[in-house]
């Protein structure tokens, strides 16, 4: 299996930190479960071109979170402990201060972004959002 | 208290290090009190314009070219009385052709280079030759820019040394073969650890690599920061200004450059990020976004405010 982590060269979020959320996310979609392995270093670099030293700093800090852990030898996988649940709330409260932060500078209140969310997500035509509006 | 953007860096144990570097050629003046620092295993950008030092810069850590005055070692070695053995520890990629008998096959010049390092890695060299499509059996005169550039990868690479000297590595290299040099950089990286000063014009192409960054404007450095230093303390303030708005003077020293004129302004300042934000709402100015610059964003503000003055 092979996880499919995504950087992005134009967002100003440190390479690590996006390397560490990628990670989370795909813990909270389910690409990654408890004890799965994750790439090599050198392999995860080499995919995202970016400097070997770089991913091992986001894996440090996932470490020293308890989230991924390091067999000798063996490679680093996700934590048995990981709990998906935590994750999608920090997720959530990241998704949430980037939206707050637009809405800011675009001189909106708070009221009036989740007053649109709720109703973009009530005629939006993308199906999947839809229906998870609609459950929610 | 505010203070302007830093050319200092601090290193205990530093690949390079140069203080009050200067060289003139005849009355133009490439390097006028060059302070640079390269901590080992850094991936260091040196970014600026033409003719403001780069290569003058690689080539008296090279002994190459001899400075005027200052102070130049790296791995502790000054250049200048030990060049062999300083040369021995260094890959470099230089601008301009190879140096080589017009007659010679690539294959053979790959051969004589290697002979000069004990270290010559003659199986690297051969995946990295075939890796970039390099024809061994090419004569030199009919070389290309971008065949050159690739050929002199290999040089510098098959030899693991510990320090890589890339003057414009990209330089007449088609977008497939640029992303197949960042894969070798990555992968050369992950198995010779080694400390890096790459000069670029294509910022956004070494971005994902870089640690740390030098912005070089004159035969000086306007700046010299880890990238994570510039990240949080180099930001760009939008801000919503009064009609009547006489600025904030506080900030003065660390405004690196100003965009606008009102009522939206943009900024980019050196600094706390909460404590000018703090002094920007104290001046009566809105502060309504707040981002990091990217590498390349940052060299060009910094560059921009320079011309400004």
């Amino acid at each position: 299996m092979t996880v499919l982590l995504h950087i992005d060269p134009a967002d100003t979020r440190p390479l690590y930190i996006q390397i560490m959320d990628e990670i989370r996310r795909a813990l909270v979609v389910g690409t990654l479960e408890p004890d799965a392995p994750l790439p090599s270093v050198r392999q995860l670099a080499a995919d995202l071109r970016v400097n070997p030293n770089t991913v091992q700093q986001a894996y440090r800090e996932l470490e020293r979170e308890g989230l991924i852990y390091v067999r000798r030898g063996q490679g680093t996988f996700v934590s048995a402990s990981a709990r998906p649940d935590s994750e999608r709330k920090t997720i959530s409260f990241q998704v949430a201060e980037r939206a707050l932060r637009d809405a800011y500078r675009h001189g909106l209140s708070v009221r009036e972004l989740i007053t649109a969310i709720d109703e973009t997500a009530g005629r939006t035509t993308t199906p999947e959002i839809k229906s998870e509006g609609a459950a929610g | 208290m505010t203070s302007s953007i830093p050319t200092n860096l601090e290193s205990e144990n530093p690949a390079i290090r140069t203080s009050s570097l200067a060289k003139s050629f005849r009355s133009n003046r490439a390097l006028a009190g060059l302070d640079l620092t390269v901590p080992e295993g850094a991936f260091y950008l040196l970014v600026g314009p033409n003719g403001s030092g780069k290569t003058t810069t690689m080539r008296i850590l090279l002994d190459l070219v001899r400075p005027d005055s200052g102070e130049v070692e790296v791995f502790s070695l000054p250049p200048g009385s030990r060049g062999a053995l300083v040369r021995a520890q260094i890959g470099y990629v230089p601008e301009g052709s190879v140096t080589g008998y017009e007659w010679m096959r690539v294959g053979r010049l790959l051969e004589h280079h290697g002979s000069y390092f004990p270290s010559w890695d003659v199986k690297y060299a051969q995946s990295l030759a075939e890796a970039l499509d390099i024809d061994l059996a090419r004569r030199l005169k009919k070389l290309s820019k971008g065949e050159t550039r690739r050929i002199q990868l290999v040089m510098a690479l098959a030899h693991r040394p510990p320090l890589l000297l890339l003057d414009e590595p990209m330089d007449g290299l088609d977008p497939l073969i640029r992303d197949r040099v960042i894969e070798i950089l990555v992968a050369h990286l992950s198995e010779t650890p080694s400390t890096v000063l790459a000069s670029t014009h294509h910022i956004q192409e070494l971005e994902k690599l870089a640690d740390h960054m030098g912005v070089l404007f004159e035969g000086r450095l306007l700046s010299q920061n880890s990238r994570e230093e510039l990240h949080r303390t180099l930001r760009r303030y939008m801000l919503e200004v009064p009609r009547e708005w006489s600025g904030a003077p506080e900030l003065n020293d660390a405004i690196v450059h100003r965009n606008g004129s009102g009522p939206e302004i943009a900024w980019a300042v050196w600094g706390e990020p909460e404590q000018v934000a703090h002094k920007l709402k104290d001046s009566g100015a809105t502060v309504r976004n707040v981002t990091a610059l990217r590498l390349e964003e940052a060299a060009l503000a910094i560059l921009a405010g320079k011309e400004a003055e």
